[in-house]
């Protein structure tokens, strides 16, 4: 019998605090079959399950080429992504999944990528970076923006480092900056100006809140950007991850098997502003 | 085959059914006055009507157990809890098995089986009963769910009698008692004259391009958002899963499912206490475009049965007929 709301026992078998109220835990399936068929795609999301906690969907914040083991960066929010931030490794916990669609990578090759994020929206984009890290030889110039609230907000910085080593452009802003803070301040869509290549051989994929996303694709709308070069992965609380409970829908779609990554085309279509 | 009962057998057939089944659940009205299916114990069985209370919490209970954890030396067994009770449920309006039906394309046929929702559905025997009279507020005949489907035996009333139809083997195999006699009448009728009347034409066009028509604040208003018509529909079935420790215990817990509401503001809260739909007007418009437009989108059938329980229940009368029909008519004439 297959019920797709059982959760699979996992390990975590390492921790690193990222940011004071984020840590990003490395896990690793008990069942090594389990493991060994695993596969997800970029922008994919798990449910995670803190036993007798709860269940929260998370994305997977790690490289798709290297699935041995899985990584998520939790912000420590509410009831049960504080209990998991209680655990210690070697502690286990439960996965399903990987659910949602993910970002169509494999349409994106030969072409120039824009990463948008704000928060812990990097951490989606993070596992998308990786890929096309991975097979940089196969895509064009990459960007990658990001936008947080204070410098110590600020995620990935040895990522960072490294996209920066490989030539990518990164570019960091934070809404409150402090003395030794010495990038940009603002909002992520001021980074725009920064940006050198043509819109016309560019697919962006972005992660964050609402509102960023929102500005972001009036923004590089106006600098010529289609909608079907946009992708976005949207956040929901879903309680299922498989089209049952509801929690997810937005107008005649649900997040969790028709998303979380959705284009701008897409988007247009849907009601995203409910109130 | 068809046959006929004697009314006042009704429960010496539903005694015999209590040996062949874990749980026989019939329509009563409960200690509150409410009518509702419960498990049969001798009680009065009430047919006069369809029941305030659907038959739902028999298949999307208000909470249901899905799986148990249980700590062992630092790693957990984890138990999936499925109901596989025989059961058969008596007297279930055409409305009702519709409602069934309607679930079954989303927990049975859409992503593969929901085994917690399947079990119970594959082990319930339905013993559905014709209406011969419109309901409060129902408008069945306008979704065309007047007439049963998918159950194993049809009750009609008629005279004295019981009119019994067998539809499946399961069905027939209920009526080998010297209760029902043969008869080879086999004529019935299922036209209902129903008050309340819904156009069900483009409708889940129609409405999903009214999205900001005037009649969602309006009607919203004096919503007050009780979720009395998500608790009372028979097809509502969004929920939310919690886990709860085993009282007194530390290395025991189990995960429910809880039935929830698209009424309430929680609903769509995620992370940093964002909420996708902040006003009742949201709210409102969710629930009805979620019965006529995106599950038909999705499963090729209406949410909604037109039972008319959700405006019955309604405590400020509100009524998905009159909002559906406000834009119906405002698209018709749009359309001119």
């Amino acid at each position: 019998m297959i019920t797709p709301e059982k959760p699979e026992l996992a390990e975590i078998i390492s921790i690193s605090q990222d940011t004071a109220d984020t840590k990003t835990f490395e896990v690793k399936f008990v069942d090594k079959s389990v493991g060994k068929k695993f596969k997800f795609r970029p922008g994919q999301f798990m449910m995670i399950s803190v036993f007798g906690f709860g269940e929260v969907p998370i994305s997977i914040s790690s490289s798709p080429y290297k699935t041995n083991s899985i990584k998520f960066t939790i912000v420590n929010v509410g009831n049960v992504t504080n209990a998991l931030h209680q655990l210690k490794k070697g502690a286990k916990i439960g996965l399903r999944g990987a659910f949602g669609t993910g970002f169509p990578l494999q349409k994106f090759r030969k072409k120039n990528i824009l990463f948008v994020s704000g928060g812990c929206g990097l951490a989606p984009l993070r596992s998308a970076i990786y890929a096309v890290q991975e097979k940089k030889s196969e895509f064009g110039k990459i960007s990658v923006l990001f936008g947080c609230k204070t410098p110590e907000n600020v995620l990935f910085d040895k990522d960072m480092k490294q996209w920066q080593k490989e030539k990518f452009q990164v570019l960091s802003t934070v809404d409150n900056p402090n003395k030794n803070w010495k990038g940009n301040t603002g909002v992520v869509t001021g980074l725009f100006k920064h940006l050198t290549f043509p819109p016309e051989t560019t697919i962006v994929m972005m992660c964050g809140p609402s509102i960023m996303i929102h500005f972001s694709l009036i923004e590089l709308r106006k600098k010529g950007f289609k909608d079907e070069q946009m992708f976005a992965s949207l956040e929901r609380l879903m309680q299922c991850g498989v089209g049952y409970c509801s929690h997810c829908n937005i107008g005649n779609k649900y997040t969790c098997i028709n998303g979380p990554v959705f284009t701008a085309k897409d988007l247009e279509k849907l009601p995203m502003k409910e109130n | 085959m068809n046959y006929l009962l004697k009314k006042e057998n009704l429960p010496k057939f539903l005694e015999l059914l209590k040996k062949k089944f874990d749980q026989v659940i019939v329509p009563v009205k409960n200690e509150t006055g409410a009518t509702c299916f419960q498990p049969y114990s001798g009680q009065e069985i009430f047919l006069e009507a369809r029941t305030d209370f659907s038959a739902k919490e028999f298949f999307r209970p208000a909470k249901e157990k899905t799986f148990s954890f249980k700590k062992k030396n630092s790693s957990y067994e984890i138990k999936p809890e499925y109901d596989t009770a025989k059961k058969v449920l008596f007297g279930v309006r055409p409305c009702g098995t519709h409602a069934l039906n309607t679930l079954d394309e989303l927990f049975i046929k859409f992503f593969g089986e929901d085994q917690f929702y399947s079990n119970k559905r594959k082990n319930t025997t339905i013993i559905a009963f014709q209406c011969n009279k419109a309901c409060e507020n129902g408008f069945c005949a306008s979704m065309g769910t007047s007439k049963a489907i998918g159950h194993d035996l049809l009750f009609i009333e008629r005279g004295n009698d019981f009119f019994v139809r067998a539809e499946t083997e399961k069905g027939t195999s209920l009526l080998d008692s010297a209760l029902f006699k043969h008869t080879s009448d086999s004529e019935y009728s299922s036209k209902i004259n129903c008050e309340n009347e819904l156009d069900t034409e483009d409708i889940e066009e129609n409405l999903f391009s009214n999205f900001n028509h005037s009649v969602w604040k309006e009607e919203s208003e004096r919503c007050l958002s009780c979720t009395s018509c998500t608790q009372s529909c028979p097809t509502c079935y969004c929920y939310t899963s919690n886990d709860e420790f085993v009282f007194g215990s530390d290395n025991e817990s189990e995960r429910f499912r809880v039935l929830d509401s698209c009424q309430l503001q929680r609903f769509t809260k995620v992370a940093g206490n964002h909420l996708f739909r902040p006003s009742r007007e949201g709210r409102l418009r969710q629930f009805v475009l979620h019965k006529f437009s995106y599950y038909k989108k999705h499963h090729c059938i209406h949410l909604c049965v037109g039972c008319g329980r959700c405006i019955t229940a309604c405590p400020v009368k509100i009524s998905l007929v009159d909002i559906a029909n406000k834009i119906q008519k405002h698209s018709l004439e749009e359309s001119k």
